[in-house]
């Protein structure tokens, strides 16, 4: 069959025309060999634009395509379609893009015009080659990995569990519940935090759908969509969960107090803990590194008033294997610490603490019953709360954390609630109250008699410059409302930190085969078409580990990725790319340098044969194996050297 | 630039060390930082509003400029690096080459301290000292008198210049910045 190549140039609007010549370009690519037609039109991706291509295909008989347009990353997928559906192997199409690599780029006309021919030219070179290839299909594995226990994990779980497919649940703490537990109410609506979260984690504990793998980390992830391989570790616990009741006679017995985690080491726990009351699973767990036991060899005294025999020293770590289909990864975030911030004193103040230490002060569950207490004691008369603490700082990081504005604000209205008279001040930089009724709960704190100040402090000090200020916190800051510099007493700040990424961000993205921007958050598909798959198909990403955002985000971005999984589920197939590479075994020397070199595990050797082959399914067309057989025997399928070679003389033309 | 003149923002943001001035969210960390603020007439987060929006004689007329000390604390703390500092002496050089009368007295201090430098390569206290107070008000020294006793009796401030070896670069430095030098 003849090569007969059709091109097609795409104006987009203006953002092409504006400064490509297009027709300019369609004359010259009418001229290339092998090509029998060339137009150039508005918009090559709208219907009459893909249909210019089906009837050129059917009635002058051009059986390779060239559109010169945007990204592949944009439009490939939608021209190959359409020239599926004009009756070809969608892979008899090449794309030139002439937008993002060419008129975005270029601000000379005549020089845009040169680079669009050349990128033209070479595209109608490399399609002059291609062959036809045949995507392949494979099942999509029915159970989903959900990869941290948090509201967005608990969410999806459900979501996925009330669709009747089956979910394993990992967490690294001993609980589920994540920082939504540690919170005591929620703003705007004010509910309270554990009450609504609670129902959800009792109904993950207890769904037959459902397992829950607490203390457990992922060790290992291989495999492609819809058949993923997992190591999953389960952590020693120390305790039988299967016999466990969580009758906490053993927390009562033991004889060493730690810092509790869940409290922000407000108060203290026992080596042997659950995190808190309302834990799902309702089972202890015996903290290695303060285990009297552990450390000096004696004591056992859990073990000895356990009633049913739960406590077993000899426990060690398990790793538990399970096959998936997709996963979705829902890790959370941190907490900034303020401590690199020498100039608000955090650690090193008395009474300057952090958010998440507030939250669980004002909690009625917390280590002062809901009192909002100094370290000595006594109630706070006057209270600062400053905002971007972390965030909007290049220091720290640049973007807004979101959240903080909102738990500001909520924080004055329980303080006015717990305080009786406590003068509450804001100090903000801008009042980002962006959702549903946040603005309204903005005025409602204004009128409960929260002062504002616009700016942002420049130190918390305790050094007395007036009577007034002796023994107190003072807060040195610009009103800049008003454009001056002033001092401020007051009992206690609270730092309202932003959100970071967990400090392993990276080593989990690596794990898990996807990307994470600039500031460490996961990187989504598509900022917004996109916003909770991955560049890594199976692998979706919802709540705060994808950037900061609040509950009502999180729980619908949770929804949604749990809506994906279920829909590849329904499908129960995969289309897999058809642009894999392939080993030619009458020139494999079965050296196995290919083997090494694969970043997805998909090469294997064969002893018998004496040759090396690739798993299709896994193999994921990045060429390294290509480029580093020493024999020359990989072929990478629609990257042929004869296809590549002919690109480049194409654009060196 | 507005009707083809340069605006007092482009003057100012074309400046180097002031690249940034545009970027600035007005937060007031600087002048919630800055240790001489309460004495100037408008706090430095102020200044950079006021050259953003063109009150070039405001701001050259007033004391705040040169009132700033360098402890750089606002830059330190300048959550955009936008180093509000570096921004107060650039106006103070623009007041200076425009013909602003500085309504302080710091720049006869920075002459009175640039030409003890000049002479001996380094500072000497005591004749930086009489230099100003005679430009200034000669009484004034008078207040100073116990602190310099007690300068002297402890030996911190020589009564006699030393001087620096290889004087003649520092003149050709001297000569490059008040000629506008090559580099």
């Amino acid at each position: 069959m003849e090569p007969k190549i059709g091109v097609y140039v795409c104006h987009c609007g203006s953002n092409i025309a504006g400064v490509v010549d297009v027709e300019k370009v369609a004359q010259f690519a009418g001229g290339l060999p092998g090509v029998v037609v060339s137009r150039d039109y508005k918009f090559m991706c709208s219907d009459p634009g893909q249909d210019l291509i089906k009837k050129d295909i059917k009635e002058l008989g051009v059986n390779r395509v060239v559109v010169a347009s945007c990204s592949p990353q944009m439009h490939e997928p939608t021209f190959r379609r359409a020239v599926q559906d004009g009756g070809l192997n969608p892979y008899y199409f090449e794309m030139a893009n002439i937008r993002e690599h060419c008129s975005w780029v270029t601000e000379s006309p005549k020089e845009a015009t040169e680079k669009a021919r050349a990128l033209v030219s070479a595209a109608v070179r490399r399609v002059y080659y291609h062959q036809p290839l045949e995507n392949k299909e494979v099942p999509v594995h029915p159970d989903t990995l959900i990869v941290g226990g948090g509201i967005a994990g608990i969410q999806a779980a459900l979501e996925i569990a009330n669709a009747g497919r089956k979910v394993y649940l990992v967490e690294k703490e001993p609980s589920i519940g994540g920082h939504m537990m540690q919170l005591d109410k929620t703003f705007p609506t004010l509910d309270c935090s554990a009450c609504i979260l609670t129902p959800k984690m009792s109904l993950v504990g207890a769904h037959p759908m459902i397992e829950l793998l607490t203390y457990s980390e992922i060790d290992n992830v291989s495999g492609y969509v819809g058949n993923f391989r997992i190591k999953i570790r389960k952590k020693a616990r120390y305790v039988d969960t299967d016999k466990c009741n969580g009758c906490g006679t053993c927390m009562t017995k033991c004889p060493v107090k730690v810092d509790s985690e869940f409290d922000e080491k407000l108060s203290k726990r026992k080596a042997i803990y659950t995190p808190f009351a309302q834990a799902v699973p309702n089972v202890t767990v015996i903290d290695r590194a303060h285990c009297t036991y552990f450390l000096k060899g004696k004591c056992r005294a859990c073990e000895k008033f356990c009633e049913r025999n739960a406590i077993n020293f000899q426990q060690e770590d398990e790793i538990v294997d399970i096959e998936v289909g997709n996963i979705i990864l829902t890790t959370g975030y941190k907490l900034f610490d303020p401590s690199p911030i020498i100039e608000y004193g955090y650690g090193r103040l008395d009474n300057v603490i952090t958010s998440l230490e507030f939250e669980r002060l004002v909690n009625s569950a917390g280590p002062t019953s809901g009192h909002i207490l100094l370290k000595n004691g006594k109630e706070p008369e006057s209270i600062a709360l400053i905002h971007c603490v972390g965030s909007r700082d290049e220091k720290y990081h640049e973007y807004c954390s979101r959240v903080c504005c909102m738990y500001a604000m909520k924080f004055a209205h329980l303080l006015k609630e717990h305080v009786h008279g406590a003068q509450v001040y804001e100090f903000y930089i801008d009042i980002r109250s962006f959702g549903k009724g946040y603005e309204e709960f903005y005025n409602r704190v204004q009128k409960e008699g929260t002062v504002f100040f616009r700016g942002r402090p420049g130190e918390i000090t305790d050094v007395a410059q007036t009577p007034e200020e002796k023994g107190k916190l003072t807060v040195q800051f610009e009103d800049t409302l008003v454009g001056k510099k002033r001092r401020l007493p007051v009992d206690m700040v609270v730092l309202c930190s932003g959100i970071e990424p967990h400090d392993d961000a990276q080593d989990t993205a690596h794990k898990f085969n996807i990307s994470c921007g600039k500031e460490n958050f996961f990187t989504e598909k598509h900022p917004k078409l996109d916003p909770v798959a991955t560049m890594t198909d199976g692998i979706f990403i919802a709540g705060c580990c994808q950037g900061p955002k609040d509950i009502p985000d999180t729980v619908a971005q949770a929804s949604a990725a749990a809506a994906r999984v279920l829909a590849l589920i329904s499908k129960g197939k995969v289309e897999i790319e058809a642009d894999t590479a392939f080993i030619d075994e009458d020139k494999c020397s079965g050296c196995r340098v290919c083997n090494l070199l694969c970043p997805y595990n998909a090469i294997s050797y064969y002893e018998k044969d004496k040759v090396s082959r690739i798993n299709e399914a896994l193999c994921k067309g990045c060429g390294t194996c290509v480029a580093g057989c020493p024999s020359g025997a990989i072929t990478h399928r629609h990257f042929t050297n004869e296809q590549i070679n002919a690109e480049l003389e194409g654009i060196l033309v | 630039m507005i009707n083809g003149k340069t605006t007092f923002l482009n003057e100012v943001a074309s400046i180097p060390a002031c690249d940034k001035i545009n970027e600035c969210v007005q937060c007031g960390v600087c002048s919630g930082s800055c240790t001489t603020a309460e004495h100037w007439e408008y706090p430095p987060r102020k200044i950079i509003a006021m050259v953003r929006a063109g009150m070039k004689d405001e701001v050259l007329n007033s004391n705040s400029i040169w009132y700033c000390v360098s402890c750089y604390l606002c830059t330190a703390r300048c959550p955009r690096n936008i180093k509000p500092a570096n921004i107060m002496h650039a106006l103070e050089a623009i007041a200076l080459k425009e013909g602003y009368k500085p309504p302080t007295k710091t720049t006869t201090m920075y002459r009175s301290f640039a030409n003890s430098i000049e002479k001996n390569g380094r500072i000497y206290e005591f004749g930086f000292m009489l230099d100003y107070f005679f430009k200034t008000n000669p009484f004034a020294a008078l207040k100073m008198l116990p602190l310099a006793l007690s300068l002297l009796t402890h030996k911190r401030m020589p009564l006699l210049p030393k001087s620096v070896k290889g004087k003649d670069q520092l003149n050709k430095i001297f000569h490059n910045i008040t000629t506008g030098g090559s580099r």
